[in-house]
């Protein structure tokens, strides 16, 4: 079936038309694929305002981005976590990041990229050196792969979490070669063990002095390799050059991107990436335009491609938590990120997370839904009422709990779901509101307690699970 | 704990409401208590394999160390464990000193060490290696894993992936007939509700649980959650009701391993029918300094197998299982210059149990004739499988690996 898919069709531009019409469908999966998600009041703007210009503005990000990073608690939680190397917080200063930054589209590529190189604290031990790795991968998510590719070999974590600090001449360590071949460039079956070996010793001689990468020639390999064809004195910078001129570069790196931002169910064939590839390698290696010609294409906003993700924990938590307009502390949701299965710099290997369908067994659906209970009860001692559907039923709707089932289910679903399991929400509300409260309730609180729980039903919908 | 597994499948009919949860529902919740299993080959009645994997390539050569071979101290000068502190198997190799306890279950004949196991052209990549060994295939591909393919044949009895949020459910299990539930304790394992009252908790359970029920469409997204949710639910309810106050015979180290031991043994004690346990320990990848992380992640495994061994001793229950260790690949015979060591190839496989043939099967690998620095296998890890299939699940391996394997001798005939 997919292989039918044309790839000029599937990378040109999409232009709205009766049949497929720019419409609060395509705005939520606009905000879910490039963003967390979206509140009511960006759902409702992007409809009015248009495709073009719902887009250029997620990709130029909101005012006061300056000022975002000075702000006391951004720059002053940057510094505790350094002094007080605290992993933990580490996450926390990144979920805050994602959830107020004017700019999360950097936030969500800057995620991409950390489960690219993917890079543990568990091992590392060094907030400090985590968050100096986030910065550069902020810096470069949305711009130059190679200056990225060029900076992170000698980025002091990933010396640390692959060993290159460690790989003397004579005696080099792999680690690093492996992995920068296999899971940063190229891909599995496009280089040779011994490409491994030979790069092994090209990147002989980093070391960390005083917190910096330092280069010292005396443990430095400097003969001749082979590497991928190639024959010269190389050094560490020569070897990644070599892995970009490889063919199989630009299609690893697009097909990770395909399955990210486009569909995790429709097969990426060699045909159907080649035009992205080959706009990659010519950019050379502008990442931002990639994305760009990809969100913007008509295999993005296709019927093929909608809901065929499975929501990460952090678009699951965050949607949720950005839907109901709540100002949570993030300290609570690193742990509820670490309970789904997504705790951010401690991914799992060097491959980082398999994503799709391995976020979801048995025990995080469970945390899953007694999450969302927990956003949605207002009786959880980490969020409380900050996350109120109630309050947010009152601040759009006109006749409150009547318009409740509706309003839900544009904002979280945009109706994606059976008209069954619609009349299944309504029939719920109806027998609840014939229950017996305490006598000492007001209306209001009636009312209120039915819509946290109807809230947290649609939130346990199989439909809710899917991007 | 009286709740036996013939009532545990009565109460699961009690609700009538597995009718409706149709091509859904796990085996273990439909099926009738006469089909329990009990597979008609020797030794595979209700027998029970814990599956233990060590992530990221245990070094085999400082697992099972080769204390008389003067190579040895050679290719490990700065790695190697000193002869005098070696836990002796036999005058030629011993276990490494951090794993005392399981040594000491060789005085029980409960262990048994399968030395250089192997394949072909074995991959040094740790995701493919990884792949092979669950898929046990060398195919470019695979969707199922060799438990998945085994659970097809078995009267599709309850198992488990005991896990951490962080590990995902491993392909070794996919192609059960119905997904295998990852379960880290079971207090975490229920669905919470917020109600006024006991109807109402009831309407939302019904709910929650009603939505996932339609036929989706094979195949699709949508139907996977649908599914997964769906045999979650099921088996959290059903998991709910058993004991909750395990009291193990013998004390369990602290250790996330031994907690997951500790789970299967309260499974095991619930009396619910299950065959298969699967779980992990990771950090295996030394590639620097490694001397004291692998001692205490040898120590870790070594004292959980140990405390679960005899806790399923003193039940009574020692003859029922079978724990196997596996990791993607062991490390390169010569250390690097960090004092670490680079991917390899062959290693050991460690197996407990009241029925192993305990003592050392297979020759230790050569530590001169090496292939690209590397251990050479004796012994295909797929015949150690085949002997497992075979002989303990009561499943014909040929048509789980596809062709036949000789059986490895690791069991008592």
């Amino acid at each position: 079936m997919a292989n039918t898919i044309d790839p000029q069709w599937a990378w040109a531009p999409y232009l709205p038309t009766a049949e497929a019409p720019w419409d609060l469908k395509k705005v939520g999966h606009l905000y879910r694929r490039l963003s967390f998600g979206a509140t009511w009041r960006e759902l409702e703007a992007g409809v009015q305002t248009g495709l073009e210009k719902t887009i250029d503005a997620l990709f130029k990000g909101g005012d006061s981005q300056e000022q975002f990073e000075l702000e006391s608690v951004t720059a002053e939680l940057k510094e505790s976590i350094r002094e007080a190397n605290n992993g933990r917080q580490a996450s926390a200063y990144w979920l805050f990041r994602m959830l107020y930054s004017p700019h999360p589209v950097e936030e969500k590529f800057t995620l991409f990229w950390h489960n690219h190189f993917a890079t543990s604290n568990a091992k590392v031990l060094n907030a400090g050196f985590m968050l100096r790795q986030y910065d550069l991968m902020h810096r470069y998510c949305l711009s130059s792969f190679r200056a990225m590719l060029r900076e992170m070999s000698t980025d002091p974590a990933m010396m640390v979490w692959l060993d290159t600090r460690l790989s003397k001449k004579g005696m080099p360590n792999e680690n690093y070669a492996r992995e920068l071949m296999e899971l940063f460039s190229l891909g599995i079956g496009n280089y040779t063990e011994k490409d491994i070996r030979e790069a092994a010793r090209a990147f002989t001689g980093w070391e960390i002095r005083d917190q910096q990468p330092f280069f010292n020639s005396e443990q430095h390999d400097a003969g001749e390799k082979t590497v991928l064809g190639q024959t010269g004195n190389w050094k560490g910078e020569d070897i990644l050059r070599i892995c970009l001129e490889q063919k199989s570069a630009p299609f690893f790196i697009v097909r990770k991107l395909f399955r990210f931002l486009i569909s995790e169910t429709i097969p990426a064939s060699q045909d159907l990436l080649r035009p992205l590839a080959e706009q990659f390698r010519k950019s050379d290696f502008d990442i931002g335009a990639l994305v760009r010609t990809m969100v913007r294409s008509n295999l993005f906003f296709a019927p093929a491609a909608y809901r065929t993700r499975v929501k990460a924990p952090v678009d699951f938590i965050l949607g949720i938590v950005r839907a109901l307009e709540g100002r949570v502390g993030t300290t609570a949701l690193a742990q509820a990120m670490e309970e789904l299965g997504q705790n951010l710099f401690f991914p799992p290997s060097v491959k980082g997370w398999d994503g799709g369908q391995a976020w979801l067994n048995g025990q995080t659906i469970l945390f899953r839904q007694n999450l969302a209970l927990a956003f949605t009860s207002t009786e959880d001692a980490r969020f409380g009422r900050r996350t109120d559907p109630a309050a947010l039923v009152q601040k759009y709707t006109k006749d409150g709990e009547t318009d409740a089932v509706e309003f839900f289910l544009r904002l979280f679903l945009q109706d994606d779901l059976p008209a069954e399991s619609r009349a299944k929400l309504s029939q719920y509300v109806q027998k609840a509101q014939k229950q017996n409260y305490p006598v000492y309730w007001t209306q209001k609180d009636a009312a209120d307690q039915r819509l946290r729980a109807l809230c947290h039903l649609v939130l346990t919908l199989p439909e809710f699970q899917l991007d | 704990m009286n709740f036996s597994r013939r009532d545990f499948l009565r109460t699961s009919l009690a609700g009538g409401s597995l009718v409706s949860l149709g091509g859904t529902v796990p085996a273990f919740l439909s099926r009738t208590a006469a089909a329990a299993p009990a597979a008609a080959i020797p030794g595979a009645k209700d027998s029970i394999l814990v599956v233990v994997e060590l992530t990221g390539g245990n070094d085999g050569l400082n697992t099972v160390i080769p204390f008389k071979d003067a190579e040895y101290e050679k290719l490990r000068p700065n790695l190697k464990i000193p002869s005098s502190q070696v836990k002796k198997i036999n005058d030629q190799v011993g276990l490494h000193p951090a794993m005392e306890a399981l040594a000491k279950l060789l005085d029980d004949s409960a262990l048994c060490v399968v030395q250089g196991v192997g394949y072909p052209n074995p991959s040094q990549s740790h995701f493919r290696s990884m792949d092979i060994w669950q898929a046990a295939s060398t195919e470019q591909s695979f969707v199922e894993g060799w438990l998945g393919k085994a659970l097809k044949k078995l009267p599709n009895p309850p198992s488990f992936h005991l896990a951490g949020s962080n590990s995902v459910s491993p392909l070794a299990l996919a192609g059960a007939p119905h997904r295998v539930p990852t379960i880290n304790t079971l207090e975490d394992f229920q669905l919470r509700i917020t109600a006024l009252s006991g109807a109402d908790k009831q309407e939302q359970r019904e709910f929650i649980e009603g939505v996932v029920k339609k036929e989706a469409g094979d195949g699709n997204l949508l139907d996977f959650v649908q599914r997964t949710a769906s045999n979650t639910y099921a088996s959290s309810r059903r998991l709910q009701e058993i004991g909750k106050n395990y009291q193990p015979k013998v004390p369990y180290p602290p250790s996330t391993l031994a907690n997951h031991l500790k789970l299967a043994a309260q499974l095991i004690d619930a009396d619910i029918g299950t065959r298969i346990f699967y779980m992990s320990i990771e950090g295996f990848d030394t590639h620097a300094n490694q001397l004291a992380t692998h001692a205490n992640l040898l120590r870790q495994l070594s004292e959980a197998m140990a405390a679960f061994f005899k806790d399923m001793a003193e039940r009574g229950q020692k003859d029922r299982i079978l724990m196997m260790t596996f990791s993607e690949f062991g490390r390169r015979a010569a250390e690097n210059g960090s004092r670490g060591t680079d991917h390899g190839s062959a290693a050991p496989m460690l197996l407990v149990g009241g029925k192993v043939k305990s003592g050392v099967v297979g020759e230790h690998p050569s530590l001169t004739q090496l292939e690209l620095g590397n251990l050479k296998h004796g012994i295909d890890f797929r015949q150690v499988y085949a002997a497992i299939l075979d002989q303990w699940l009561g499943v014909p391996s040929k048509e789980v690996l596809g062709k036949a394997f000789e059986p490895a001798a690791v069991l008592q005939s």
